[in-house]
Order: structure tokens, then sequence, then C-alpha cells
């Protein structure tokens, strides 16, 4: 019940903001990119050009109507059998054609520019798919919905995941501030900017990022420098313990004496999906150190 | 006067080497003053900050001494065993077979030691496969040595061109960071501190034939030296020194081809200054360029690779200019 009032609502905020038109002629959105993207009918035929928007669609309820992704698509599982056009960065651009897809969802900041260039010219429609906070991601879901004709699926997904992440904010309002390193990688150790979706997660959780102004969304950042900062709390999304060996070298750190070197799934968090929801849930808990 | 006397330049190359290594000793992301160093590094206390000092800063800074002085000395004799100005420490494929060890494992998933004991087996694997065409063929003329070398190089560079292509992601980043030499994650030097006091040993030992054969076998062989020995211990002695500078951290390029011939410009051809001369301005160009590269856009690190051209480039050019001006 609770599903449908938000499914009304989201009517009458359609209604109010004309967030989309959908006119009797075609379906209009405005993709990442603030592009006009337009089709006469539902897209039938599509091809995902990078895994978060893979997953993206599934989460819409187009699922079937994906013909083709690149690699790495690998959730949910049935995206392991679509065939493939390359890698994200790597795209096949002849196979894109040959399959005569009806719509493509592409993301500016991992597909080359050129490929995203020489399929704009021959006017397929593309979808510009680069969520960067929790609205962008429910944003994302709600307009491959309703580009695929499945507006009430998509409506559905999307609210829940806003309500979780409502939640978790709500529960989390007065936790404890925690200083945090968020490791991305170990060699060279790499760290994420404030602008990054997984800061956002942190901040939902009451972690602070040690390194909000880094000029990229990951940077490589120094041994001596997260030394220096002292994190209470260390992060990795790998449970390579390789990871867990370089920090514990650093017995004064607060994060090795407190025992808060925390390992989370590294699929939740790694790209902007429905996921993040189960990746944030996870990190508030091992963060503010609450038994599963 | 154009040549300056090379005891006077290796005097001040030594002393140059104690100011970076000082310097190099006293910055960072955890800053401290200079005031703290003795305290820090002789001092019993159990901080953070003597830790950093004595786990972190040192370690780096005596890597990156030892594979600068190793470089540029292998540098020195390859040019001397090929005979020719623009040959390097990587040019016989040395760094390629140990790229393309290192860059597997690194795909596989593996890093620290394991990535460095690739790239040492890559680097003898290479070592031998030159080795063994060359002396199938019995002909160590240095056109040989240097064809098969770079043609062997050249298939490594496709090897490695084609991991790169097909790798991405996190995983493509180690591995740019890995070919462009960095020093963010080197222990102690250890054992390749022995290495390089071998090759020196060697290097120094033959500095006089050394003189001799790079005017030419015929001319060596005249004056009494039989330049096929000389060759195969400096074929062994600088892959030895190159594959142990790659293993601690990747392949740094350009120092070992341009150090020799900045100190051939300033102290002239003698390979017993030579020798010694690359040593410590190798050590010492890599030591600074290493404390650029971990504090010029601190926190963030660049690779070391990078900063050694940014520097060696105008140094070595100057020098050049220099030379000519006064001739």
């Amino acid at each position: 019940m609770n599903a449908a009032i938000r499914v009304g609502l989201h009517a009458l905020l359609l209604a109010l903001f004309s967030v989309h038109h959908a006119v009797a002629d075609g379906i209009e959105v405005v993709d990442n990119k603030q592009r006009l993207v337009r089709l006469t009918v539902p897209a039938e035929r599509i091809i995902s050009l990078a895994p978060h928007t893979t997953e993206l669609l599934f989460s819409a309820g187009a699922g079937d109507r994906v013909i083709a992704a690149v690699s790495y698509s690998d959730y949910p599982a049935t995206a392991k059998s679509l065939p493939r056009v390359g890698s994200y960065d790597r795209i096949d651009l002849e196979r894109v054609l040959a399959l005569q897809p009806d719509l493509i969802v592409g993301w500016p900041s991992g597909n080359p520019g050129g490929a995203l260039d020489f399929l704009q010219r021959h006017s397929i429609p593309l979808f510009l798919s680069e969520p960067l906070s929790f609205d962008d991601i429910a944003d994302n879901i709600r307009k491959l919905g309703h580009l695929t004709g499945n507006d009430e699926k998509a409506e559905l997904a999307a609210a829940g995941f806003e309500q979780r992440m409502a939640s978790l904010g709500q529960r989390y309002r007065n936790a404890t501030p925690v200083r945090v390193f968020y490791q991305v990688w170990q060699e060279p150790l790499m760290t994420i900017s404030g602008e990054h979706i997984i800061s956002k997660v942190l901040a939902l959780c009451g972690g602070h990022n040690l390194f909000p102004n880094l000029p990229r969304l990951a940077s490589s950042i120094g041994l001596e420098a997260v030394l220096a900062a002292d994190p209470e709390a260390i992060i990795m999304p790998s449970s390579n313990p390789q990871w867990r060996e370089l920090w514990r070298r650093w017995p004064q750190l607060r994060a090795v004496s407190d025992d808060r070197l925390l390992v989370i799934n590294p699929d939740h968090l790694s790209r902007p999906t429905l996921r993040v929801a189960d990746g944030a849930e996870e990190v508030c808990r091992k963060l503010q150190g609450e038994a599963e | 006067m154009s040549r300056i006397n090379p005891l006077l330049v290796l005097l001040l190359l030594a002393l140059l080497l104690v100011v970076s290594l000082v310097v190099s000793l006293g910055v960072g992301s955890y800053a401290r003053g200079f005031a703290d160093l003795p305290a820090l590094l002789f001092g019993s206390a159990d901080s953070l900050e003597r830790a950093v000092m004595l786990e972190l800063r040192l370690p780096r800074a005596l890597s990156a001494m030892v594979v600068g002085a190793q470089l540029s000395l292998a540098g020195v004799m390859m040019q001397a065993l090929l005979r020719n100005p623009l040959a390097d420490p990587y040019v016989l494929g040395v760094s390629g077979g140990a790229s393309v060890a290192a860059l597997i494992t690194l795909i596989l998933g593996f890093s620290g030691f394991w990535v460095a004991a690739a790239a040492f087996a890559g680097a003898m694997i290479n070592v031998v496969l030159v080795f063994g065409l060359v002396s199938r063929a019995g002909d160590w003329s240095p056109g040989r040595l240097l064809l098969t070398g770079v043609v062997i190089a050249s298939g490594w560079g496709a090897v490695v061109s084609f991991l790169l292509a097909v790798s991405e992601g996190q995983a493509l980043k180690s591995m740019l960071f890995w070919l462009m030499g960095d020093f963010s994650h080197v222990p102690a030097p250890g054992w390749h501190l022995l290495v390089l006091l071998v090759g020196l040993l060697f290097a120094w030992a033959v500095a006089r034939p050394l003189n001799l054969v790079v005017r030419g076998a015929l001319q060596a062989q005249a004056l009494g030296v039989d330049p096929r020995p000389l060759r195969l211990g400096l074929f062994l002695v600088t892959s030895l020194l190159t594959a142990s500078a790659v293993t601690q951290a990747g392949s740094v390029g350009f120092l070992g081809l341009v150090v020799p011939h900045m100190l051939r410009l300033l102290i002239g051809s003698d390979h017993r200054w030579l020798v010694p001369g690359a040593a410590l301005g190798g050590a010492t160009l890599l030591l600074a360029a290493d404390t650029l590269a971990r504090t010029v856009i601190a926190p963030q690190q660049l690779p070391v690779g990078v900063i050694t051209a940014f520097l060696g480039v105008p140094l070595f050019l100057w020098l050049l200019n220099r030379n000519e001006a006064q001739r």
C-alpha cells in the first residue's frame, strides 16, 4: 500500500514539475549530460555500455530488453549471459551497429568520447548515465523505466531505494563521527574524493572522509599522508590479507590499535546502482560497530 | 675550461647526495622539522613519527639511491659494451622481460613481494634468451648483441601493450605505476645493495680495459685486451644490475641513458672516474626525483619516472650547451 501511495505521489510530481514529458507522440527524458533523449515508442532493443547501466536497466524492469552489454556486466546473474560488445573502454562499434539497437545507454566518464560521438552521429538514441548521488541513482532508474515503458516497476524500485537510504540517514543521524580512510586500491594506494558516491555513503553513516578535496574521484595518495591523518577506521573493499597487513605494520595507528580495519563487500559500492543501499547498510553497521 | 677536476666533481656529488638525503628524510606529509631528524633517526621513542622515519622514509630513500646508482652504472657499462651512445640499461630487453612477468602477476591480483620476484624471474629469462641466441651464433660483436637485444625488447614491448590493452580499471593503474617506476611500497634495499657493490667493484676493476674497448675491438686487441670475455662480463653484470633495479622499483626510465652522458660532459670519458661518478650522480638524481614525486602534489603521489625526466631533460640540455659554448 505504501508503495501505491508513493507511485501516486510520483505521478503527481510528474504532473507538477514535468520531469518527464510523456507526450502522446513520443517519450522524452533528459539524461545526466542534460541532453534530451527522445523515442517514439518504448525501447525494445537496448545496448548497455557500462556494467552499472546494465544493472540499472535490470532494476528498472527492462532486463529482458537488453540485447547486449559490455564485459563485467555480471549483475544480476542473467546479465552474465548477454552477448558482449567489447569492454566499456573499448567498444566494438561495428557489432553495436549490426545489432540495430533502438536505445544505447552510455557512460560518459567511462566510454571513449569518440565512440559516443560516433553513435550520436548515427542518430541512435543515446542515454548518458553518470549517477553521482543517491538521488541520481533513483532518477536514472525512473528515466530508464520511462524510456522502456516500465514506469511502474521502475518507480517501485527507485522509491524502495530512496526509502532505504532515507531510513539509514534517519537511523545514523546522530551517530558518533568517525574519521575514515577509504582504501580503493593498494598499489598504488588510492582513495576517493568527497565527490565520490562512496564518500556520501560514509557521510550517511557518520564517517568523515579524510581526503575530501582531492581533484579526481579516485586519486593516488601517499601512505605517509594517511599515517599523518591517523584515521580512526580504514575501510577496504577487498578481503586480500595483504591489504590489512599493510596497516598492521603501523600499530600506533588509531584504526589498527582499535582494530577497525573494516573489510566490506567489494561488489556493493563499486557501482552507482541499487546495491549501494546494501553497501551503505554494511558500512554503517561496521563503522558504528554494530553486530550483524 | 670545459672539464672540471674529476675528483672535485666526485666530492661535490657526494656532498649533494648527503644534502639530498637529509632533505628527503626531512620532508613529507607527516611534516616534521629538520631539527628533530637526529632524535627520530637515533632515538628510542616508540612513536608513529619515528616509525614513519625508519620504516617509510629511510628505506625509500635508500632504495632510490641504490636503484639510481645501479641504473646509471649499468648505463655506463651498456654504452661501452654496445659502443652506442643511445644504449641504456633496458635496451637489451631486461626491463621488458621483467615488465611482462610483473604485469602478469599484477593482473592475477598479486602485489608486493610476488611482483618483485616475478620481475626478477622475467629479467633473468630475458638474459638467458639473449645470451642463448647470441652465443649460439658465436658472435659477440656489439652490432649483433644490440640487434638481438633490441628485437627481443620489442617483442616484450608488444606483450606489454597487449597486457595493457586487455586490462582495465584499478589493475591498469597498478600496471602503469609499475611501468613508470614507483617507490611507494619498496622495502629497504637488502641484497640489492650487494648487487650494487658487486657491480661497482666489477666496473671499477675493468675501468682501464673499458677505456680501450670503447675505441673498438681491433684497437683493444692491438693494445692487449681480449674484448670477448670482457663483453660477456659486461653483459652479465649490467643485466644483473638492471634486473635488481627493476625488481625494486619497476622500470624507472631515462636515468640510465642520461646520467652517464651528464658525467661524461662533466668529467670526460675516463671510466675510472666515470664509474663512481655515474653511481653518485644517479643516486642523487633519483633520490631528488623521488622526494619530489612524493611531495610535489602531496597527498597525491606521482610515479618517480615522471619526475626523473622532468628534472633530467633540462639539466642534460644545460650541460650539453654549456660545453658547446665553452668549446
